[in-house]
């Protein structure tokens, strides 16, 4: 546990001096600051646009910090074979996934709690503004969507971290990253489309490509499960049940890629 | 006691899709003892660094076993007890050295108050004193390859395996860790690198291995080496004619090729002979050398022989 | 041994993952069901968010409006006022950021129009088409149509028609659809041409669908008409109940009206249902 600590701390480090951080940060308060401006140019339902527009803003730029520092901090390793260095010590393959994904674990947090805080002032600012329109509005189905968009960077790493074992080049983990957030982002529309089209009897659509959306549903995430934009812009009620159904859902969905990523890589060499 | 040991190891890598395989190493055996200082040496490719990779546990031989003080390697705590430095290591570009080092001895199960004396011992040993709380992306090559030596020692392990340590390294980088593997050496480690640089193989070695295309081609102690020089003087002639190659060594000599003439080895015995035979004939002595064959001469000839 | 214990871990995981799975997709399932129209932000804003993939996000909403449509309809949920406002606003914004894709049109066309009877709201779409896809017959011919079926304003369906008529491609007889619609408008026959164009120009098969079951009971509409007119020639008034024309002959057997109404005669000699041919009443 010490080891995986201390790898995490290291791995914490190296990301959150990386000079991107700044353009991210820069390119979040832009978006923050274009939402203020822009607010009043909506006649009615500030606040959900304001929600909307915030949480649009930390879900980017999270996606920036994951796919553009975050895959740096293991692909690095592996390309520049630092990985040699950090395995010469009592160290396994396994506590090295792992200590690597706590490490871009507390990096995207901290990253995404201080990009959360720079939000919520801004709603704030925007609902001192116009008081009038924020009547659903509630900080805490604010901030629910905001951790929920953290949970989904936490999928996103572990997907990076799975197949960044796999290859050792860095920019093709990054490209399946991309991918499977391209996928697993639109997956649910792509599966409900299926079925009504399928109810309706009106296209023929093969058997095999239905069957090839269902297997591919389940190897890649859900991603809109964790999406309660709509919930927090518009102040709709939300059930404990599915906060720990989506909750667990990442979570397991995570702990299988890291799992998977541990066995991969314990086989692997090194050259 | 026997701390390293290869047996008949071979390995070949699969560079990619569509691409012939490369043999990296084949049938290789050697043994390396405690408290000895081995040196690996051979040309480009030769497969230096994939033999210390294996014995590290990063690349797994295809056939044959490694051990490690008689077992095989397995698990993670064998580690303890080496320092790895790899080939030119790259290390965190925003981390600092001290940073680095404490990562280093927590992951060997040290304290934290062990670790910084050890760490403050390490950095001014290797004069980096000034620059242990800066981001390693200022480091200069020379002072990050020190930097990987103090990563590679900071647990004090007793087997120290080094993948060039003198690369990139200025003459005062150079000697600096020159002294501290002699220092280490008198401390009983047993110490096992590759090099290019033969001449700091020849000083700092009790055994060297001359790897060639993936094989052990030959084994001596420096006592061989230095044998070979013993009790003989070695003058420099202009070349010489058969008949005075064949004079000189019914006299007690031996000639070879060397530099656009020849170089005669005599027996100080002998001595006075040779000489009168040299100022008969006229064979002008252009000056003298203290070796035979030098680590290089050696090194060139079998690895020209083995291209033949 | 280590290996023993992740490889547990790894199938546990899987097991836990395998159930979780169901129902999460069951719980998105009455999620997606419950869930108000998604507001569409102005295109203004999509345009910018875009970032240069305008193709591609017009047609990742197209998808959405598609799935959010046949959802409600699957569900057997009539689309409420607020939904329609999502499915004008969204056609309207996809029809933005890619001008030139004809899906988005058709559907506007079969939702707007025929669906949610809002044919302003789907003429309003169309012209964008008119505009940008000026090759194409067929966006002023559905605005033509919109304007003369729904809307009786007869005399903007002929400029479109005639609009249309000009353009390359289209069929001939739109020239004399163009003029026949400035006097008979009125007419049954007229509106039966007009969806028989219709139906052959459409591959949108929900569009098709409404369009044949029209077509069936204007045709029957039609029937009724002429035998009407054949009645009227010969006795010179008209039949007290439209069953006399079965019962003296004019009719071998009267019409069904496929959306389920009754026929009735109309004091200024038309024939109408009951059904007013209207969709909802007979369900789908």
């Amino acid at each position: 546990m010490k080891t995986i600590y201390a790898l995490a701390v290291i791995t914490f480090k190296e990301g959150i001096r990386n000079r991107a951080l700044f353009g991210v940060a820069f390119l979040a308060l832009f978006l923050f600051g274009l939402n203020i401006t822009v607010a009043g140019f909506f006649m009615r339902d500030i606040g959900k646009v304001t929600v909307d527009m915030n949480l649009s803003a930390i879900s980017f730029a999270g996606l920036l910090l994951v796919f553009f520092v975050g895959v740096n901090l293991m692909g690095k390793d592996i390309d520049r074979k630092t990985i040699q260095l950090v395995l010469s010590k009592p160290l396994s393959r396994g506590q090295y996934v792992w200590g690597k994904y706590l490490g871009i674990l507390f990096f995207v947090s901290v990253s995404l709690l201080l990009l959360l805080a720079f939000s919520t002032s801004t709603v704030l600012l925007v609902k001192l503004l116009y008081a009038n329109y924020f009547i659903g509005f509630s900080f805490w189905l604010f901030w629910v969507a905001g951790f929920f968009v953290l949970l989904k960077l936490w999928v996103l790493s572990a997907i990076m971290i799975f197949f960044s074992s796999l290859t050792s080049n860095s920019l093709l983990a990054l490209i399946f990253t991309l991918s499977s957030y391209v996928v697993g982002v639109s997956i649910e529309e792509v599966v409900y489309y299926l079925q009504t089209e399928l109810a309706g009897q009106e296209r023929m659509i093969s058997d095999s490509l239905v069957s090839f959306v269902h297997v591919v549903s389940y190897f890649l995430p859900n991603l809109a499960v964790f999406d309660f934009t709509v919930e927090a812009a518009h102040g709709l009620p939300l059930s404990l049940e599915r906060l720990i159904l989506s909750f667990g859902y990442g979570v397991v969905y995570a702990v299988i890629l890291l799992l998977l990523a541990s066995f991969v890589f314990t086989r692997r060499e090194f050259n | 006691m026997i701390e390293v040991e290869v047996r008949d190891v071979a390995k070949t890598y699969n560079p990619g899709l569509f691409k012939k395989n490369v043999r990296a190493v084949n049938g290789l055996s050697f043994k390396v003892n405690g408290g000895e200082v081995f040196g690996l040496i051979g040309p480009n490719g030769a497969g230096k660094s994939t033999t210390i990779r294996m014995v590290m546990g990063l690349v797994r031989p295809d056939v044959g076993r490694i051990l490690f003080r008689g077992k095989e390697l397995s698990g993670t705590s064998f580690r303890r007890e080496i320092g790895y430095l790899p080939e030119n290591p790259y290390l965190y570009d925003h981390l600092t050295l001290e940073e680095l080092l404490f990562f280093a001895g927590r992951t060997s199960g040290m304290e934290k108050k062990e670790i910084r004396l050890r760490a403050e011992e390490l950095v001014e040993r290797l004069c980096l004193t000034d620059v242990h709380a800066r981001p390693l992306r200022t480091f200069s090559k020379g002072m990050l390859q020190r930097a990987g030596i103090c990563f590679a020692l900071l647990h004090d392990p007793s087997t120290l395996i080094l993948d060039e340590p003198m690369s990139g390294l200025d003459p005062v980088g150079r000697k600096m860790v020159f002294d501290l593997v002699m220092e280490l050496k008198r401390q009983g480690k047993t110490i096992f690198f590759c090099s290019h640089i033969l001449n700091d193989v020849e000083r700092l070695c009790d055994r060297i291995g001359l790897l060639n295309k993936g094989c052990l081609v030959r084994e001596f102690s420096r006592n061989e080496l230095l044998q070979i020089n013993d009790g003989l003087l070695f003058l420099e002639t202009r070349i010489l004619e058969l008949v005075e190659i064949e004079q000189i060594e019914q006299l007690g000599g031996r000639v070879r090729e060397f530099e656009g003439g020849h170089l005669v080895a005599i027996p100080t015995e002998e001595y006075f002979s040779l000489n009168r035979y040299f100022e008969q004939s006229g064979i002008p002595v252009k000056g003298g050398r203290s070796e035979w064959l030098s680590l290089e001469d050696l090194f060139v000839e079998i690895v020209q022989e083995q291209a033949r | 041994m280590r290996y023993w214990v992740r490889a547990l871990c790894l199938s546990l995981a899987l097991l836990i993952y395998y159930n979780l799975f169901g129902v999460v997709w069951e719980d998105r399932g009455t999620v997606r069901k419950n869930a108000p129209a998604a507001y569409i932000l102005p295109s203004e804003f999509t345009r910018v968010l875009a970032f240069g993939q305008h193709g591609l996000l017009s047609d990742f909403l197209f998808l959405k409006t598609l799935t959010f449509v046949g959802g409600r309809s699957q569900s057997d949920e009539a689309m409420a006022e607020d939904d329609w406002l999502f499915v004008h606003k969204s056609l309207g914004v996809i029809t933005d950021l890619d001008p030139y894709f004809v899906d988005p049109y058709m559907l506007a066309e079969g939702l707007l129009a025929w669906d949610a009877r809002r044919p302003e709201e789907a003429n309003e779409i169309l012209r964008k088409g008119v505009k940008y896809r000026d090759w194409d017959w067929r966006f002023p011919f559905f605005i033509g149509f919109n304007s003369y079926y729904f809307l009786q304003d007869y005399e903007t369906a002929a400029t479109y028609i005639m609009q249309a008529s000009k353009l390359p491609g289209s069929p001939e007889y739109l020239k004399t659809l163009g003029a026949r619609l400035a006097y008979y408008g009125g007419k049954s026959k007229t509106a039966l041409l007009f969806l028989k164009q219709m139906l052959a120009e459409t591959d949108e098969p929900l569009l098709r669908r409404r369009l044949a079951m029209r077509l069936e009971a204007l045709e029957g509409a039609v029937q009724i008409e002429e035998a009407l007119d054949r009645y009227h020639e010969k006795r010179g008034q008209m039949p007290e109940r439209l069953g006399d024309l079965v019962a003296a002959g004019y009719l071998l057997v009267m019409p069904k009206d496929p959306y389920g109404g009754e026929w009735v005669l109309m004091k200024s000699g038309r024939v109408f249902s009951t059904s007013k041919f209207a969709e909802s009443e007979s369900g789908h």
